[in-house]
């Protein structure tokens, strides 16, 4: 457990990337997209909202990416062990995403305090969480962050371990796997049911319930691929 | 270090040498291993191989926690061996090769004798 | 003497190449050892295999009396700097010296900065900016400054010129002597390491040909040239390595045990005799064993060569 806690003191070797990229972007959108609505504010009705904020979570993806294509490298190549560096890396991610959604979840309180920052702007609140239990206002911001660091995790992985062949037979199972379920579902016609299903789905199932599954699902299987992994 | 013969008998050699043209004198300090091996640019490990063939020979003797010494009387021991490994090594092939080109002990001795002169 | 690390009959094959084949040796306490052969010979790997970074594919690996694998006892105590290794690109010199003070228990900060000023290393450069000798620098920084009890120099020396290889040995050298540890120098340049190793490791095709204290094998290899029939004479008390003829006179590179009434002996049978240097005994070994695995030393080559 010491050994995984240096390898997320690894990461701040390098802090000023490591916080500075994604609150640097996402303060450029945000910026931009003010400027933006602060010139059109005529008409009241409008409530635009952005989409400006993946940027932030994008980065994330991103970051975990590199985390397996580069630092992994370094890591094992400075004699930590698998295990830490996934632990340590899964510890860094975790804090972040907190950290990080407990920024955003402020920002967004601040938001609707202020009418969308005087130009009717809605950038941090999220469309589609209209809870107002406010633990699952905040896993909403959270759960994302740690489901696309894991998605990129795996990727990288792949692409590791089995390289380029790897990630497109992944890909082509993946979108096999889909287009097959897309056509069972059409010729059993099980499509109103799969709406239905989705519709009966309160918003924290699909924004939280339901990521964070997939979430541990691919944090498990990541551990077991990196377990083989070779630099 | 030259090619080919271990590095211990060169460092042993060498010790030797300064030993029999005084650059050591006897009761006088030698050089540790590792000043040695950093000298001489070769391993620590092979350097105290060379200095205890010395101590085995009583050529060097070791005091306590200062560090490795020439003995009395070395010098003369060394000097009596040199000479014998001079027979074998120069002595014995001169003849050899004499007798290969039909030159008699006599004939060698005069040869020897005239090239000492005209030096 | 005690056995750091231990390798039993060690075999790795990838995808039908056999990269080591039956590897069996120890390393001992506090002696710097020469992991010798050509490019593709298998060495890379086995260090890889030794620092679990790759896997075996038969036999057994002990370092420190354990298997390393996910080992932090172990891992924690061993340092490899290789040529290949890879940095993170957002790090600069000064960062990459902070990571490796953060992981090596008996890092020693101060030295480090003295092998950075003694190598010249921008620490404010980002490491992909680094020259090829300048990264070569900084993993010899790395290596020495960790002060790790098991250490691995993987052909550290890529890019560097002949005077910085020569601050590398020296200083290898002198740290080695104050503070004792155990070495494996993975080298092509033979000649000048030779002075340097005391124990030798010579591999090929991914076999182990030689596992011998240096000074042992200094003069176990001469060549012998004359007459014919002197040097059949002579070399029936060896093996022999190597021999070229031309005419009535032959030249022939011989191993035994040969002191100096060898050389008496090649002197009365009218013979020249030359002692080899440990390069000439590694290329005459490495070159006379082409024969009967050429096939699966030159699919490693080429894969090690693809790389």
């Amino acid at each position: 457990m010491n050994r995984a806690l240096t390898v997320a003191r690894l990461q701040f070797v390098v802090w000023r990337a490591v916080i500075g990229w994604p609150w640097g972007i996402l303060a450029l959108s945000f910026l931009i997209n003010l400027a933006l609505f602060s010139a059109m504010q005529e008409n009241e009705d409008f409530e635009p909202t952005t989409g400006g904020l993946m940027s932030i979570y994008i980065v994330m993806l991103i970051a975990s990416i590199s985390a397996i294509l580069q630092d992994f490298p370094f890591a094992l190549g400075l004699g930590v062990s698998r295990r830490s560096f996934y632990l340590g890396n899964v510890l860094q991610f975790t804090v972040q995403a907190l950290v990080y959604a407990a920024v955003l979840y402020l920002l967004a309180g601040v938001e609707e305090a202020t009418d969308g920052w005087g130009a009717n702007l809605r950038f941090f609140g999220l469309p589609f969480l209209v809870v107002e239990n406010p633990v699952l206002r905040f896993l909403g911001f959270a759960i994302p962050f740690l489901l696309l660091g894991f998605i990129g995790i795996a990727i990288a992985l792949v692409a590791k371990r089995w390289g380029a062949n790897g990630l497109l037979t992944l890909s082509a199972v993946v979108l096999a796997g889909i287009g097959g379920l897309a056509v069972l579902a059409t010729w059993r016609g099980w499509w109103s049911a799969i709406g239905d299903w989705f519709a009966d789905q309160p918003g924290w199932a699909l924004l939280v319930g339901w990521p964070a599954l997939v979430t541990l699902v691919l944090a498990a299987v990541s551990y077991l691929v990196i377990r083989r992994a070779t630099p | 270090m030259e090619d080919g013969r271990p590095i211990f008998l060169q460092i042993a050699e060498l010790l030797e040498n300064s030993i029999l043209d005084g650059t050591l004198a006897e009761e006088s300090q030698v050089p540790s291993t590792n000043e040695l091996a950093a000298f001489h640019r070769i391993n620590p490990a092979t350097a105290a191989k060379g200095v205890n063939k010395l101590v085995d020979d009583g050529t060097l003797y070791k005091k306590r926690g200062i560090g490795m010494f020439v003995s009395p009387g070395a010098r003369a021991k060394l000097r009596s061996r040199r000479r014998d490994e001079f027979a074998r090594q120069y002595v014995r092939p001169l003849l050899t090769e004499a007798r290969k080109l039909g030159i008699e002990p006599a004939e060698l001795k005069k040869m020897i004798d005239t090239w000492e002169e005209g030096r | 003497m005690s056995a750091v690390a231990t390798v039993t009959n060690l075999t790795k094959r990838y995808r039908g190449v056999t990269a080591l084949d039956g590897v069996s040796f120890a390393l001992t306490e506090n002696r710097i050892h020469g992991l010798l052969g050509r490019n593709g010979a298998g060495k890379t790997t086995l260090m890889q295999i030794l620092t679990a970074q790759n896997f075996a594919t038969s036999g057994e690996v002990s370092v420190f009396g354990e298997h390393p694998y996910e080992n932090e006892q172990v891992l924690s105590r061993i340092s490899f700097i290789k040529e290949s290794q890879t940095y993170p690109s957002s790090l600069r010199v000064t960062h990459v010296l902070r990571a490796a003070r953060l992981v090596y228990p008996n890092w020693d900060e101060e030295y480090a900065q003295r092998l950075v000023d003694v190598f010249q290393l921008p620490g404010g450069r980002n490491v992909r900016k680094l020259s090829r000798g300048m990264l070569s620098a900084l993993g010899i920084v790395v290596g020495l400054a960790s002060r790790a009890p098991l250490t691995f120099f993987d052909e550290p020396y890529l890019g560097l010129d002949a005077v910085a290889r020569q601050l590398f040995y020296d200083h290898l050298l002198a740290d080695y002597t104050e503070h004792p540890r155990t070495i494996v120098l993975s080298t092509h340049l033979i000649d000048e390491v030779s002075d340097l190793i005391e124990h030798v490791l010579l591999i090929d095709q991914g076999r182990l040909l030689l596992d011998i204290e240096a000074e042992a094998l200094r003069g176990q290899v001469v060549t012998v040239s004359g007459p014919v029939a002197a040097v059949d004479e002579f070399t029936r008390t060896g093996t022999e390595l190597h021999r070229a003829s031309l005419g009535g006179t032959a030249r022939a590179t011989v191993r035994g045990d040969f002191g100096p009434a060898a050389h008496d002996r090649a002197r009365s049978l009218g013979l020249g005799l030359e002692p080899s240097s440990l390069q000439d005994i590694v290329v005459r070994l490495t070159t006379s064993n082409n024969g009967h695995a050429a096939g699966a030393g030159s699919a490693t080559a080429n894969k090690e060569a693809a790389r």
